[in-house]
């Protein structure tokens, strides 16, 4: 999430392209609103940048510096600056981006999803020592910062170094959203969303709610019970009836309510004539 | 007895009157007997040592009062912090006359006390041996030690001098008299421009303009600054701002306390690593007592001024002591560093502006308040001014905790100060700036050592760890020590640091066991860019350096491993055989303690190792007797005599 | 006055065009069809109903959403969903009405954003029940429409497909 707007703009250019963006946003967000291609994985707009998978960096001169000196930043936390000099796809910034995959590709060899990007850039076997594993985290913690934005923060990195892994250490906090698993680059965190009503994730079983009427799955009972405490908390009113309810039930319900009414409008208006 | 009367002192002036008392109150002392309870001595015994000075002083009390010398009057005993000289430890001193004791026992204090405190005579044996340096012979005070006579203590002025738990003592040696003279005579501005003249650069590693980040964090008008002052120091075997917590935490505080009336600044934490325990003892007390002495708190020595300053102990990972990791720590979040690109003086602590100095940083300050940014600057040389303090470490004769100006030669540090290298054997490198540090080559020990020197050198000051290495070191080996430390204090955020430390380990494991290929040294050198420009924070940028110095300096010893297999400095096990020659007296020695039973032969008659069974463990070197025993790489012995 | 989707179900007579014209005109795949943001249905014998977000002035969805992925767009005055969205559903389960849902086809939370400010389903509605206007229509106004309104739904699929 990007610093509070104001109306101030910066005026830059990236890759040759003038633009005015606005103050406090990230190169990456103005780059990709350009439609300029700029690879990241660990980055999501809902989501504090993190600045960890190093794969969105871009060259920088900022007005004044020696015409032949560069910096290559971090493009997803670099705010945006007056005057600045972007390249986001310079052979420097292409040869690191080729080994960070490349050390990426020798950590997850089983990712499918990191092979594929590592041959975008050059990149088809790793040149470094594989991992013998099925593991396939990068360790881009978006799973552990989405959890805890839901506001349970069940799931935290353990350990540092190369060691680092994701883990559950507070396991009683998660609801069972699948949240984390949904939004995992490589498909790394295991689950099972529906095996005869109950459901799996982070070593945990959950049963599920159902929409009586539909059959249609809400969600275990602790994600329903999340999702009206902070409701609730946000002073929204919460009847009964709607906690059970699909999407789609809640439509047929309203509608029921509703036609009464323009029934009602309908005669008093016919009467007004 | 805070301020005489136990009242906190109600001003600047106050305060300086009472610390003119104890002046005029410690004139009647003759005799004071130092007892080092640093660390180093601390492990050996000092405190037992201290008892048995205060039981001995009670024991003979009638003849010492026949002498002049009556404990707390003209007597007085105490234990301070650090000397320096931790390895002839445990150390004691007397003073007025420097008189310096070195591996002292408890059953020592009685022959202090009858022989030098009654008769005025030395105890022999348990004076400092000074080698060959000055001729050789005994030194009877520090101050005929080069150890001694060649150091400059600014940072490290009380550290050794002082009882870190005595308030009173810290006001005797001038303590406060800079924070009295900076609420009192200079505006915060000044304070500041005084700082910056002096040249003060921060000492915890990057080196930045003190004056100016303060300047930067005043420059951002909010209503709050936070201070924290940095003391997570986890470079291995460096220990200078432990010293100086210890030793002399009153010193840390009143630099804070002056930066903090600077900034304006209301509340300061200090963060002190987890292993230091007194460290925190002796702070807390110090604060306890300011607090009580009206130097802490709200109406601060009558002046308005409100700070509170609160201790925080460090999570342990090397990686905290980085500015935006500590401060995400501190935060209760995990200590993960945070990019730079908005700096910490704008948003720092929970996104307000916020200072962060290291504790010997902090320290200068008062120094440079007292006696004015031109003394300082005196100092040092170019763009680096003042004192730095360094722990030397390794393959040196004199290791320990020292201070000198900037600008002073490699060689002087370690030759001069530290006595040469260990045996005389040559030297081979010097590794300064901690972990991610660099080595530096015999060809560039008359490089000055300041800040700017060391980075165009491709080492760096860091926070000032100085690791010595003689011919015995494979360079190869370093590197990967270092790089096998870093591993395991990377905070693994980001990729270049995380995998590239373990597969730059990997490789260079690799090349140590022999096992290198053609192209394994272009494979690290990219790596090692990407790390050094992709990196998040200066853990990962920096980690490199031990790699890239090395090959700098060093790429024959790397191409030897690779293309001829040879270790020259015959450290890496896979690529040496040991190996048995003339001077065996077939004395059985070898053969009883091989784990392998590799050592065969007739008694009385010269001994063969089978090198199918030998497992290079060098157990054989270390019990012969007669040197015999060879180590060989490639078809060279790269070593003949004993390995220490 | 800025224009606003109009909604008349008594003159919705469940065609399902709206529904059609939403799912093509929204989907992220051309050619796949996406989960329609507006429903046609019969309530009971005498009534049809067409549906779809009421543009709440306190959204619900809004409060529950935890990343600030529901945003107004000031020129529609449309809630829409953005890229900040992490899919927890919890949107879908606070909406009184129904109105936001998921997409699993596409993956997506979705609800009606009036199309960015060019309505399909109210450029399509054979009869007026839904109209993208700055006042509601009169019966007289609707039937005018609705004669000169094909309501083939293969015509109105060319019609998309060429646009
Ligand atoms: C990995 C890493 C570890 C660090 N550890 C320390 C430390 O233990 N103590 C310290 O004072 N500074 C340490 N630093 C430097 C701090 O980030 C910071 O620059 C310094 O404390 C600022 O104070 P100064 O300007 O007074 O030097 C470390 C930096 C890095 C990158
Ligand atoms: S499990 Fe997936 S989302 Fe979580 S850190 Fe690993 S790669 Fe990222
Ligand atoms: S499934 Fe559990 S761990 Fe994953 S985001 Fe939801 S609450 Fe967190
Ligand atoms: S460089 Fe290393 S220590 Fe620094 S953020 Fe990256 S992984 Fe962590
Ligand atoms: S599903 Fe998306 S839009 Fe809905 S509440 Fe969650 S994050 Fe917000
Ligand atoms: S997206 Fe910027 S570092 Fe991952
Ligand atoms: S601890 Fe005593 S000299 Fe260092």
């Amino acid at each position: 999430m990007s610093e509070a707007k104001t109306n101030e703009t910066v005026h830059l250019t990236i890759d040759g392209r003038e633009v005015d963006a606005p103050k406090g946003a990230m190169i990456l967000d103005v780059a990709r609103g350009m439609g300029i291609d700029v690879p990241s994985l660990c980055a999501h707009p809902g989501l504090e940048p993190f600045g960890a998978c190093r794969l969105c960096v871009v060259e920088i001169q900022k007005p004044g510096w020696d015409d032949w000196y560069k910096q290559l930043v971090t493009s997803c936390l670099y705010p945006v600056e007056e005057g600045l000099k972007v390249w986001t796809d310079s052979d420097e910034v292409r040869q690191n981006r080729s080994v960070v995959l490349d050390l990426q590709m020798a950590r997850v060899p089983e990712s499918d999803y990191i092979r594929e990007l590592g041959r975008q850039y050059g990149v088809e076997k790793t040149s470094y020592a594989e991992r013998d594993t099925k593991d396939t985290c990068i360790m881009c913690t978006i799973c552990v910062r989405a959890c805890e934005a839901i506001g349970r923060s069940a799931i935290a990195t353990l350990s540092r170094g190369p060691d680092k892994y994701v883990d559950v250490p507070n396991k009683d906090a998660c609801i069972g959203c699948l949240v984390c698993a949904s939004l995992c680059p490589t498909d790394a965190i295991p689950f099972t969303a529906n095996d005869n009503g109950k459901r799996r994730i982070w070593d945990k079983e959950f049963d599920l709610v159902t929409d009586e009427r539909t059959g249609e799955v809400l969600g275990t009972p602790e994600y329903l019970a999340h999702v009206q405490k902070r409701a609730e908390g946000n002073g929204l009113v919460w009847p009964e009836t709607l906690k059970q309810e699909s999407a789609k039930v809640k439509r047929y319900e309203y509608a029921r309510k509703l036609s009464r009414v323009a029934d009602v409008e309908d005669r008093l208006a016919d009467e007004a004539k | 007895m805070i301020s005489g009367n136990g009242k906190p002192f109600g001003s600047p002036q106050a305060l300086l009157e009472r610390a003119e008392a104890i002046r005029t109150e410690r004139k009647a002392i003759k005799q004071e007997i130092r007892v080092c309870a640093g660390p180093g001595c601390i492990a050996r015994g000092a405190k037992d040592i201290h008892k048995q000075f205060q039981s001995e002083i009670k024991s003979h009390a009638k003849e010492l009062k026949a002498a002049g010398l009556e404990l707390d009057a003209t007597l007085s005993e105490k234990c301070t912090g650090c000397h320096g000289m931790c390895e002839a430890g445990p150390v004691v001193t007397l003073e007025p006359e420097g008189t310096f004791y070195t591996g002292v026992k408890p059953r020592d204090a009685k022959k202090i006390v009858e022989k030098t405190l009654l008769h005025d005579q030395l105890v022999d044996p348990l004076l400092y041996e000074l080698g060959h340096q000055r001729g050789g012979g005994k030194a009877e005070r520090y101050t005929d030690i080069p150890f001694y006579s060649l150091q400059v203590r600014v940072a490290l002025r009380n550290v050794g001098v002082v009882d870190p738990t005595n308030f009173d003592d810290f006001l005797a040696e001038g303590g406060f008299k800079a924070f009295a003279k900076a609420v009192s005579e200079m505006t915060p501005e000044a304070v500041i421009d005084q700082v910056e003249e002096s040249g003060l650069r921060g000492r915890g590693g990057a080196g930045f303009s003190t004056g100016r980040k303060w300047r930067g964090a005043l420059r951002v008008k909010k209503d709050r600054v936070w201070l924290i002052c940095n003391g997570d120091e986890g470079d291995p075997g460096a220990f200078m701002d432990r010293a100086i917590m210890e030793g002399d935490p009153y010193s840390v505080l009143e630099g804070m306390m002056i930066a903090a009336y600077a900034l304006g600044a209301t509340d300061a934490y200090i963060y002190v690593r987890h292993e230091y325990p007194l460290a925190v003892e002796h702070l807390q007390l110090a604060i306890d007592k300011l607090h009580t002495a009206g130097l802490l708190g709200d109406n601060i020595l009558g002046t308005g001024m409100t700070l509170n300053i609160r201790i925080s102990r460090g999570g342990g990972a090397f990686v905290c002591g980085e500015s935006s990791a500590l401060m995400r720590s501190l935060e209760g979040k995990v200590g993960e560093p945070r990019a730079k690109y908005v700096r910490s003086v704008e948003k720092g602590l929970h996104d307000e502006p916020t200072v962060l100095n290291n504790v010997e940083t902090f320290t200068c300050v008062p120094a440079i308040i007292d006696k004015g940014a031109g003394w300082f600057a005196s100092m040092g040389r170019d763009k680096s001014k003042g004192t730095k303090a360094f722990s030397l470490v390794g393959k040196v004769k004199h290791t320990g905790l020292i201070e000198v100006p900037m600008g002073r030669t490699l060689r002087e540090i370690i030759y001069d100060i530290g006595g040469g290298i260990i045996d005389d054997r040559p030297f081979k490198a010097v590794q300064t700036g901690g972990p991610s540090g660099g080595c530096l080559p015999a060809d560039k020990l008359d490089l000055p050592v300041d800040f700017d020197t060391l980075s165009r050198a491709g080492a760096m000051m860091g926070s000032g760890g100085m690791i010595v290495m003689d011919d015995h070191t494979c360079m190869v080996d370093v590197a990967k020590y270092f790089i096998n430390f870093l591993i395991g204090e990377s905070c693994g955020k980001c990729v270049p640091c995380r995998e590239g430390l373990r597969q730059v380990y990997d490789l260079l494991d690799k090349i140590t066991k022999g096992e290198g290929e053609d192209g394994d040294i272009e494979k690290i050198e990219k790596l090692c860019h990407t790390m050094e420009v992709a990196s998040l924070c200066a853990l990962g940028k920096s980690a490199p350096y031990p790699v890239t110095s090395t090959l700098k300096y060093f790429r024959d010893e790397y191409e030897e491993h690779i293309q001829n297999k040879v270790c020259r400095a015959g450290v890496c096990p896979s690529l040496i055989m040991y190996e048995i020659n003339e001077d065996c007296t077939g004395c059985d020695i070898c053969a009883r303690h091989c784990p392998t039973e590799a050592i065969t032969g007739i008694k009385k008659k010269m001994y063969t190792i089978d090198p199918e069974k030998c497992i290079s463990c060098g157990i054989c070197k270390s019990v012969c007797k007669f040197d015999a025993v060879d180590i060989k790489s490639g078809d060279k012995i790269v070593s003949r005599d004993a390995v220490a | 006055m800025s224009k606003r989707l109009y909604v008349t179900p008594y003159r919705c007579i469940d065609c399902k065009v709206c529904e059609q014209a939403c799912s093509l005109a929204n989907t992220p795949v051309p050619g796949v069809p996406a989960r329609p943001r507006v429903q046609s249905f019969k309530v009971d014998d005498q009534n049809n109903f067409v549906l779809l977000c009421l543009q709440c002035d306190e959204p619900s969805c809004q409060a529950v959403c935890p990343v600030g992925a529901l945003e107004r767009n000031p020129e529609t005055g449309a809630i829409e969903v953005n890229d900040k969205c992490i899919g927890c559903g919890f949107c879908v389960r606070a909406c009184p009405f129904g109105c936001m849902d998921y997409d699993d086809t596409h993956n997506e939370y979705i609800k009606c954003d009036v199309c960015k400010g060019d309505p399909a389903c109210a450029k399509y509605c054979p009869t007026g029940a839904l109209v993208w206007s700055d006042k509601p229509w009169t019966d007289q106004e609707a039937e005018e429409y609705a004669k000169k309104k094909s309501s083939d739904p293969f015509t109105i699929a060319l019609e998309m497909t060429k646009k």
